[in-house]
């Protein structure tokens, strides 16, 4: 077929091929990218912009890319793995693929938002939250637990995001808090009460239109609509569990260095930029509303301070994000 | 009383003050158990008669009466359902989603009772083997499908059954016995019916009466022997078959033209008027013989017979040229003198 | 997956240019089988994964209560959706073809128009309008708003050639309007139906973006969440497994509707002109259906776009944001398209001058990958480059065999409607005049299909265009097309962000649509 194709064409095929605009990656480096759009580009656009690397992100969601980074192995494109919670990044550290962080970069991070192992680091937090509608729930019908939700009471009267990794990662402390059985149970009761909402906005947004009563989300999405334009929350109040309960549990977003990087150097300065002042004031003055984690780093004095929010003590080491997604495949959820 | 009266029909179409009249007041009376042909040149408007006989469009004006019922008329139609009139299309239009037994049987009500009887009884009516009954329209040839389609017509049992140029897509051969077969059991089963046809041929071989159609209108209608032989004008004559018309003085019952004196079919005195001839009457003598003196100018051979292009010299100075057909034997040469001899009489166009 | 029912449309055109010749058979048939045995990749390569995964785990991935109720959501989709897309559209397609409703034209225009709206935009515009609509009732609704245009097309088509002596013999045989309707013209837009029908189903297997919208959970979602989940994982190709049982039951369910009924013309006069019937006191009525339509169809999505443009004011309009998309969506569309009309090329020219069983299973084979989701073939090439063709892996050439695979038949279909047209006397009077076979291939009938091509080549494009799982999935690093983008901004719910693409994407599709439009009349012989 070859010979009757004409040489343009063919030419114009094989320059498309080779020299796709979309496909430079000529000094830069590669990110894939889980946390959320809009702050990894206000990241990479500051860091760009002080050091003159550039930055190629690839979005998508945690377990996604620690399944695809253990497939792609170390033939890996990506230099960088930036995740919103820290079962992903958990996979990829027994898978081996990381490389250590450098020194310099662990020590600008509080000890109990990164690893032993130093193969990560926590670049933000968030916590858990049931969020309400205060038309229809006042606060002494509100759950006092994450596992009151199983209850038949709660059928039909809230929601949350099963495919999405935040809820994913509640799961994972779940089921390091109270064991495999508890968790599978609860998953059970839960697919028989909840709702399934795609994104952590979409559950804001039904329980601020009453479709339902509350929803177990993170809190930054509640702050960031209310600093918009409180569309979609102007009915929810949150409710933060405390006490230790399993929905109380704040998660550790986790950046990592791959050991096949072909940019290390690049890499690690992107990673230490992050979490550095720059890179944590992004999330302080920023639109994000999540945690810092670097030493001496306020957060954004709008939240209630992680101190006061009594998160189950979890080492982010020990969360399991395939046996969470099993039981979850197992319960039917996904 | 006629069976089926059209009066003063008229039916147009295109957008308003741009509308063409396809049917421009037609009176016709069809009397009961007759066959009628209407012919005309294609655009004439008779399909479109055709179509308003049979209820698919509604006049503009006019009205219809079938043996003494109104069909349509002011304030008043009948849709093409509600009609006992059958029809048959130019192509049979049989449905080819369905066998040919669904096909007959489609007009008969399924609570019929003897439905299941008369489906094999009238494929047989029609001249075709039952065992066509399991087939699809598409396995027949176009003759079959035809009668598949008089068949179809047949099993309401109509009261006047419409043809839709239903022979034009046969074979020449065909055509003539599939004319003979569909007369012949139109006529068994006693429906009145009406042809529509371009073809002047067909027309007068299969009606007893014949209406000749030009631009919406009706210009005469008749037996067809009458019509061929005494048509109302040089149209209606030159549309029915060959037609030879020459300028002629009458006087004293005859009329005086290049071929001489010869007799008219009515009387007028002095008149220079137009006579119809039909080549059929024209005979060719050897010189010397009597009658008009022409000489053969050209000819085309055409198997069984040839066109001559002849001549007429007359003594009164005046000269034309005929065209007559003669058989291929014995026709004269290029260049030889003949006589003409006229036999019957001449028709005296209006 | 256009090519179902554009098949049926030309088929009879196809099948009166049949002609053999052999010599070159050779060369181009190699080339075709070689295409084929590449769109057969992703097909073999799931089923060799479902082996793989061993007998346990696949069978307790697949039969489980949340493939049961992906099942069951998948079943009462297709049955609510594809019969109200076929009611809606012949008697749409009856109104404009068959009636003297007042602007037949544009009506009909507006009735292909929706295809212009990328059917996620479509629930984007509701959800935004009725922000609790949810489900299966909602599913149904935006999917025939979004896909009916896809049975219209045929059926009117099909109306437009039927042979109206047929219906006046039936009314001469006692039949009034509706049994008429029922006897005699609807079994003969069997064929267009039964295409348009298997169109319509197969977008709802495989379209995503539109019941994430309203949450309604189907099989290609189940596999998004999956692959979000766990990437390639067993359990989202075991879904992909199912998936693909699902396109294929659809496919032999049209089969066996369609019969091999004959429905074409019997007999040989011309057509008579249509005599339109009247609609008298229903003119209104009709004509509010359609307004009512192109509401629904267009109205809402045009509306909900101007809102949320109006809401975002000038600086939802980053523009360079918005031109690097812009930039990529057209080297996307344009490399699959070519690619996709060159691969078509062998295919097509069998099917018209070298017809017999090798092209018949080569032709089913093609149309039969051509009908899988967008997601299925991403996961089988995800899956295949990072296991065992890693160069490959994320590259521009891979995502451009992927919508090669998936738009294969609409540039077949295209393709071959126009070398129907191109005698093979030119050919054969180009290797007179001295030209190797191939080379008169190339500059007579090649040539001469240019307009073909480039109608198949928009087709492709508008597909493209319009694609959001596998380009999701297989992309290279750092691309963003204009339906990524889309999809970025609406998932955070920042929904006035998201609408200058939505608005890019409906101007980019309109003349393509207007293009299919076009075609879909010269097909019918108009």
């Amino acid at each position: 077929m070859k010979s009757i194709i004409s040489t343009p064409v063919l030419c114009a095929l094989a320059a498309m091929l080779v020299a796709a605009p979309v496909m430079a990656q000529d000094r830069e480096i590669v990110v894939y990218n889980a946390q959320h759009e809009s702050l990894a580009k206000e990241w990479a656009a500051g860091f760009t912009r002080d050091t003159g690397i550039k930055v190629t992100l690839r979005n998508g969601s945690d377990s996604e890319f620690s399944n695809q980074i253990v497939a792609e192995g170390k033939a890996s494109p990506a230099d960088v793995f930036l995740t919103e919670n820290s079962p992903a990044m958990t996979q990829v550290e027994q898978a081996g693929l990381f490389a250590q962080v450098d020194p310099d970069t662990l020590a600008l991070v509080e000890d109990q938002y990164r690893p032993s192992s130093g193969q990560w680091i926590g670049i933000a937090a968030r916590s858990t939250v049931f969020a309400y509608n205060k038309t229809k729930l006042t606060e002494d019908q509100l759950p006092k637990s994450l596992l009151d939700l199983a209850d038949p009471q709660w059928k039909g009267r809230w929601g949350a995001s099963p495919s999405g990794p935040d809820f994913q990662a509640i799961v994972s402390a779940l089921l390091q808090l109270k064991g495999e059985e508890a968790t599978a149970g609860w998953l059970k009761a839960m697919k028989a009460n909840f709702k399934a909402y795609r994104g952590n906005n979409t559950v804001l947004k039904a329980v601020n239109t009453g479709e339902i009563d509350g929803g177990i989300i993170y809190h930054y999405y509640w702050f960031g609509d209310r600093a918009r334009t409180a569309e979609n929350s102007n009915e929810v109040e949150l409710h933060y569990f405390r006490n230790g309960d399993p929905g109380a549990f704040v998660s550790i977003s986790g950046g990592g260095v791959l050991a096949s990087s072909k940019h290390p150097q690049e890499a690690q300065a992107f990673l230490k930029w992050i979490v550095g002042k720059a890179g944590q004031q992004v999330l302080r003055d920023g639109t994000s509303y999540e945690y810092t984690v670097g030493k001496g780093e306020a957060s954004n004095a709008a939240l209630v301070p992680l101190e006061d929010l009594q998160a189950p003590r979890i080492d982010p080491h020990t969360l399991n994000s395939r046996k969470v997604t099993d039981l979850m495949t197992d319960a039917g959820l996904l | 009383m006629s069976f089926l009266e059209l009066s003063g029909l008229r039916k147009s179409y295109g957008p308003v003050g741009a509308r063409v009249a396809a049917v421009n007041g037609v009176d016709l009376a069809v009397a009961s158990g007759s066959r009628t042909a209407i012919v005309g040149p294609s655009g004439c408007g008779k399909t479109t008669l055709l179509r308003l006989i049979a209820g698919f469009e509604r006049p503009d004006a006019g009205s219809m009466e079938l043996d003494g019922t109104l069909l349509a008329g002011p304030g008043s139609f009948v849709p093409a359902y509600r009609r006992p009139v059958g029809l048959v299309a130019q192509d049979g239009a049989l449905f080819p989603h369905l066998s040919i037994a669904a096909n007959i049987g489609f007009g008969i009500a399924r609570d019929t009772p003897d439905r299941q009887a008369r489906i094999p009884e009238l494929i047989r009516l029609v001249g075709l083997d039952e065992a066509f009954l399991q087939r699809r329209p598409h396995q027949l040839s176009g003759g079959q499908q035809q009668r598949v389609a008089l068949a179809r017509a047949l099993a309401r049992k109509p009261r006047l059954m419409l043809l839709d140029e239903p022979f034009s897509a046969l074979d020449t051969g065909l055509r003539a016995a599939m004319r003979k077969t569909v007369a012949g059991v139109l006529e068994a089963a006693g429906v009145t019916t009406i042809l529509v046809t371009h073809d002047q041929e067909e027309a007068l071989s299969f009606a007893d009466q014949v209406a000749v159609m030009r631009a919406g209108a009706l210009m005469q209608a008749g037996a067809p022997r009458d019509l061929y032989l005494r048509p109302r004008d040089r149209m209606v004559a030159e549309f029915l078959g060959e037609a030879i018309i020459l300028t002629a003085r009458v006087a004293d019952g005859h009329a005086h033209c290049i071929l001489g004196a010869i007799p008219v079919d009515r009387d007028a005195q002095h008149q220079t008027a137009e006579i119809l001839l039909r080549p059929e009457q024209i005979g060719l003598q050897p010189d010397q013989a009597g009658g008009a003196s022409a000489v053969v100018t050209d000819s085309e051979f055409s198997g069984p017979t040839c066109t001559l292009t002849v001549e007429v010299a007359s003594g009164a100075g005046e000269a034309g040229t005929l065209v007559l057909r003669h058989p291929s034997a014995g026709a004269p040469q290029v260049g030889t003198r003949i006589r003409l001899t006229v036999s019957g009489s001449a028709h005296l166009l209006s | 997956m256009q090519a179902s029912a554009d098949s049926t449309l030309i088929a009879a055109s196809a099948s009166r240019r049949r002609r053999t010749a052999p010599s070159r058979l050779s060369w181009i048939g190699l080339a075709a089988v070689l295409v084929t045995l590449l769109a057969l990749i992703p097909l073999g390569f799931i089923l060799w994964v479902t082996v793989q995964t061993g007998w346990e785990t696949a069978t307790a991935l697949i039969f489980r209560p949340r493939v049961g109720e992906l099942l069951v959501n998948t079943l009462l989709l297709e049955v609510l959706a594809v019969p109200a897309c076929a009611v809606l559209s012949v008697a749409l397609a009856w109104l404009t073809e068959r009636s003297d409703l007042p602007g037949a034209r544009l009506w009909a225009w507006l009735c292909v128009a929706p295809l212009a709206v990328p059917a996620f935009i479509h629930s984007y515009a509701w959800v935004s309008i009725v922000p609790g609509l949810n489900g299966l009732s909602a599913g149904a609704l935006v999917s025939v708003l979004a896909y009916f245009p896809f049975l219209y097309l045929p059926v009117s088509a099909a109306l437009r050639r039927l042979d109206p002596a047929l219906e006046d013999a039936a009314a001469a045989l006692g039949h009034g309007p509706w049994s008429v309707f029922f006897r005699v013209v609807l079994p003969q837009l069997r064929l267009a139906l039964c295409g348009g029908a298997l169109l319509v189903g197969l977008h709802l297997l495989a379209e995503y973006g539109l019941f994430v919208f309203v949450r309604f959970d189907t099989f290609t979602t189940a596999i998004v969440d999956q692959f979000q989940s766990t990437f390639n994982g067993p359990a989202a190709n075991m879904l992909a497994g199912v998936l693909i049982a699902c396109c294929f039951a659809l496919l032999a369910l049209e089969m066996l509707a369609r019969g091999d009924e004959r429905y074409a013309r019997v007999g040989f006069g011309a057509a008579r002109r249509l005599v339109p019937a009247s609609l008298g006191r229903a003119t209104w009525p009709c004509l509010l259906l359609f307004a009512l339509v192109a509401l629904l169809s267009l109205g809402v999505p045009f509306y909900t776009i101007a809102r949320w443009l109006l809401a975002g004011g000038l600086q939802v309009w980053r523009l360079d944001e918005i031109s690097a998309a812009l930039g990529h969506t057209t080297v996307l569309a344009l490399g699959g398209a070519l690619l996709a009309t060159l691969a078509a090329i062998p295919m097509a020219w069998l099917s018209i001058r070298a017809p017999g069983r090798l092209q018949r299973v080569l032709e089913g084979c093609n149309y039969m990958v051509g009908a899988l989701p967008g997601v299925v073939v991403a996961l089988a090439l995800v899956t295949l480059t990072v296991r065992y063709l890693l160069p490959l892996y994320q590259t521009l050439a891979t995502i451009l065999v992927a919508y090669m695979l998936m738009f294969l038949p609409r540039a077949i279909i295209s393709l071959r409607a126009s070398i129907a047209q191109a005698p093979v006397e030119l050919e054969q009077a180009a290797m007179n005049l001295g030209r190797k076979p191939l080379d008169a291939l190339w500059s007579t009938t090649i040539r001469l299909s240019a307009p073909g091509a480039a109608a198949g080549m928009a087709l492709v494009a508008l597909g493209i265009l319009n694609e959001l799982t596998a380009t999701q999935m297989l992309a290279p690093n750092g691309t963003r097309t204009l339906a990524l983008a889309f999809w970025a901004y609406s998932g955070e719910i920042d929904y006035a962000a998201a609408a200058p693409y939505a608005l890019i994407m409906v101007a980019a599709s309109l003349p393509l649509t207007w293009l299919l439009y076009v075609q879909s009349k010269k097909m019918a012989g108009q």
